[in-house]
């Protein structure tokens, strides 16, 4: 089924609240591409979640004492549903991020934290980090299968 | 985006639904309620996942934290009737052998 390019872009401030507005738009998303498929969604909500939820805890910690007001601190993110892919581009304005994808693993099972980057690993094909400007940009991809 | 019904049954077990999103913003108040089961010397837990629409890792760690302190305290936390895609995360996770999804709520405790 080949549907026109539908794309969405949630700009917040960092905190929490973001998560919730990122996870309403992509409901909003599927509801006007029913072409993908269920198991595509939940991988691809899982890995922009967990990328989300990394930038709100991570990315503003360590300017927490700095002079930009929480006011300052924001993430924007660009959902794009194609025919052949699932796309986002989350952006924030924080400190640089020092993360070697090569080296995520699962923590011990009785951890409480820590799992956030491998299952997003684990979710998407395809994730990486660029600086652009005083930003850190992630780019997060999907593939769809052929099984909508 | 979440509601959590907290219940004790006939024999004692707390029975748990989070109905809605677990994640980063909601995951909190399932620490919240569990901590409360434990507080009230509730130990046998069970959570019912039948209606949590979506799982994080910071849902995951709510769901360990609960554990932990259910088992400390000589008792269980186990999970009941997880959808397709929450047991996905339990899969990715490998936690599918500490946290063995059960067929339902009332049954949890059976074995």
């Amino acid at each position: 089924m080949t549907e026109a390019p539908a794309s969405v872009t949630v700009t917040a401030a960092a905190t929490p609240a973001a998560l919730d507005l990122v996870q309403n738009q992509l409901a909003d998303l599927w509801r006007s591409s029913p072409g993908v498929s269920a198991r595509d969604r939940a991988r691809f909500e899982m890995g922009l979640v967990e990328m989300v939820a990394n930038v709100v805890e991570h990315a503003y910690r360590r300017d927490d004492s700095g002079a930009a007001g929480s006011g300052a601190r924001e993430l924007s993110v660009r959902i794009t549903v194609t025919d052949d892919s699932l796309e986002a581009e989350l952006g924030d304005n924080g400190m640089p991020v020092e993360i070697d994808l090569s080296d995520v693993t699962l923590p011990d099972p009785e951890a409480e934290s820590g799992r956030g980057l491998a299952l997003a690993l684990a979710s998407l094909d395809h994730l990486e980090h660029r600086r652009d400007g005083g930003r850190n940009v992630w780019v997060l991809r999907c593939v769809r299968g052929r099984d909508a | 985006m979440i509601e959590i019904e907290v219940t004790t049954d006939p024999r004692g077990i707390g029975v748990v639904v989070p109905r809605g999103r677990l994640n980063m913003v909601s995951a909190g108040r399932l620490r919240e309620a569990l901590g409360e089961l434990a507080t009230a010397g509730t130990h046998r837990i069970v959570v019912d996942l039948a209606e949590t629409t979506f799982l994080d890792s910071s849902g995951l760690g709510a769901l360990i934290a609960g554990l932990k302190s259910a088992r400390q305290a000589g008792g269980d936390l186990r999970v009941a009737r997880p959808t397709r895609e929450v047991m996905t995360v339990f899969e990715l996770t490998n936690l599918d052998k500490v946290l063995r999804p059960r067929a339902d709520p009332e049954t949890a405790f059976d074995d």
